[in-house]
């Protein structure tokens, strides 16, 4: 069961543990409390005049982004952190055609993959047949990435959302705002296996319309990456980016969308990480203008 | 449902000729011969297709509830593609009435009017509409700009093959008119369309469900008063008084005897039954102007 929040809760600015309080998120507390660590990276040069990926500059963003996840100077030896030679690696892509995860980052991640030592033959790159996919199936390490926007039923799309496909039934999973996400990352097949978790914000979508809950208009280019070890605590950083974009363009009225409950019970019921903004470790790299969050 | 049964009974005593219930309503598929296969510069691409119940979850990748969620039957899929690969695409869902056919249409509002259909908005890449049974949408994939004249006249070609037109939901009746602003008028069932159109608790602290019926509406008078307006009518009396209380304790712990509260942000909500009917105000800008909204709800059924 998750708490329940209201309106007046979010007014109230009581909502902390679902949502997080504006003022204090990513700041860092008095207390001495050991915080998830989640970084942002953002570049002004990661998308052209034409909103055409800049592969060289992502590739640039997630080394520096990772590398400062793990305190490390080098991002292979980053990378070596996080995957071994012997490891078989499968990188969980989303194909949604309307935002895909952008080719570029996959390629920037099977790179440092690759330079980390592991065989090419034992790197899988899928989305929907992760479930059969030889290399998922013996998958000894996964990495999530995917791009954030909002979703009708879950209210986010988020690297927690990714891993649905993983799951026997997907609409099993969506009663109750897709409240039972979490427990994908405990399926036999992913349990302790997440190494890495991209969320991309290059261009992130802030609210859905029409049939397929797309529509351009409600997508900008940020320009930016969430990453980190945690999917709770990516997740739950993609979040205050979303509120944050739908307050300024749609008013505080639709700054919520539908609640992502999934990102709080992924933290309070399946224990899989860290919802609270006040236990996370923001770190901001990189461009900083409209940063929002 | 019922209502359109009686829309057709009606209409058949008045003109029995089989080609026009062809032309006016019937399965999508029989839209494909009538529809243009070319509009300006896009012609259909592809295989037509059409969706039910069972198989929409193969073309909405994770919406479908969306449409699930309403009375939804089956919808007609067309794709156009220009010679640089821009691409429309027109759907024509039989949600099963007219009411649900507006409720579908109603819950996501932004646009300014397209005068298409019994009600219609257009913005860039994105054509919705709504008549009789139907609900429309035309999307773009690549130049939106290039694209708005075709879609807005693909539009103007579909619609008159959905007649006639159909009524609203027979609950909008109960909405004052002084300062409601009707273009933001919604209706629906559950919960999920509640949280898209306005965010009021992450349960679903009004048990809304497939039987419930909801409007939600916005006010804005002319004089300064304004407020949001929720009203639900549950299958009976007692659903109602249940859902009544399980608001009261999450939203409004501490309404005074009137039912209603002050809210952290200066502004009043309030909460009233009667018999099936529960009229929820929130954000309203005084206690007297949501007892006034919600007495006027309230009131007819007397």
């Amino acid at each position: 069961m998750t708490s329940n929040m209201t309106r007046r809760d979010f007014i109230r600015g009581t909502a902390v543990a679902v949502l997080g309080a504006s003022a204090a998120f990513g700041q860092n507390a008095a207390a001495p409390l050991k915080k998830t660590r989640v970084v942002l990276i953002r570049h002004p040069d990661a998308l052209d005049a034409n909103s055409a990926f800049n592969e060289p500059v992502i590739q640039q963003m997630l080394d520096e982004a990772v590398s400062k996840l793990l305190d490390q100077s080098d991002p292979i030896e980053a990378f070596k952190q996080l995957v071994k030679p012997e490891d078989v690696v499968g990188i969980k892509t989303n194909v949604w055609s309307f935002l895909p995860t952008p080719a570029p980052v996959e390629n920037a991640i099977k790179r440092r993959v690759l330079d980390a030592g592991v065989n090419e033959k034992d790197i899988g790159l899928d989305d929907h047949n992760v479930r059969t996919n030889p290399i998922f199936v013996k998958a000894t390490a996964l990495i999530n990435a995917r791009p954030v926007r909002t979703h009708y039923l879950a209210g986010m799309s988020g690297c927690l959302k990714n891993y649905i496909m993983f799951a026997e039934s997907q609409p099993d999973h969506h009663p109750d705002s897709c409240a039972s996400l979490g427990s994908l990352f405990l399926l036999p097949q992913v349990k302790g296996k997440t190494r890495l978790n991209v969320l991309c914000a290059l261009t992130p979508q802030f609210h859905g319309r029409g049939p397929h809950n797309f529509s351009r208009r409600y997508v900008w280019n940020y320009k930016g990456l969430i990453v980190g070890q945690d999917p709770v605590a990516v997740d739950s950083v993609g979040l205050r980016l979303i509120m944050a974009k739908r307050r300024k363009e749609l008013g505080p009225a639709q700054e919520i969308p539908p609640v992502p409950k999934h990102i709080q019970l992924a933290d309070t019921k399946y224990g899989i990480g860290t919802a609270d903004p006040a236990k996370i470790e923001l770190i901001k790299l990189g461009w900083l203008d409209d940063v929002m969050i | 449902m019922v209502f359109f049964a009686m829309r057709v009974s009606r209409f058949s005593t008045l003109v029995v000729i089989p080609s026009l219930f062809l032309l006016a309503g019937g399965a999508v598929k029989d839209f494909g011969p009538q529809i243009p296969k070319q509009v300006l510069d896009w012609k259909a691409s592809g295989l037509d297709a059409i969706y039910d119940r069972k198989t929409l979850y193969g073309y909405m990748d994770g919406g479908a509830e969306v449409y699930l969620a309403f009375d939804f039957r089956e919808v007609f899929v067309r794709k156009y593609a220009d010679a640089e690969k821009n691409e429309l695409v027109l759907d024509i869902y039989d949600m099963g009435s007219p009411a649900e056919a507006f409720g579908m249409f109603s819950c996501d509002r932004q646009d300014p009017e397209a005068k298409i259909g019994q009600g219609s908005e257009y913005g860039p890449g994105l054509l919705r509409f709504w008549r009789g049974r139907y609900f429309v949408s035309v999307t773009v994939s690549g130049n939106e700009a290039k694209a708005e004249k075709a879609v807005l006249e693909l539009g103007n070609a579909v619609a008159p093959l959905l007649g006639p037109d159909g009524a609203l939901p027979e609950m909008i009746k109960l909405l004052p008119s002084a300062g409601l602003r009707a273009e933001k008028t919604a209706y629906f069932h559950n919960h999920v369309h509640l949280s898209n159109r306005y965010f009021v608790a992450s349960e679903n602290i009004l048990n809304l469900d497939e039987r419930t019926e909801c409007l939600f509406a916005e006010y804005d008078s002319k004089n300064g008063d304004s407020g949001r307006l929720l009203v639900i009518r549950y299958p009976d009396a007692d659903k109602t008084k249940a859902a009544a209380a399980s608001f009261r304790k999450s939203f409004l712990p501490g309404a005074d005897a009137d039912g209603a509260a002050l809210t952290d942000n200066k502004r009043w909500s309030m909460i009233k039954t009667r018999e099936k009917v529960l009229a929820v105000v929130i954000e309203a800008s005084s206690k007297e102007y949501a007892g006034r909204l919600v007495e006027t709800i309230i009131r007819p059924l007397k």
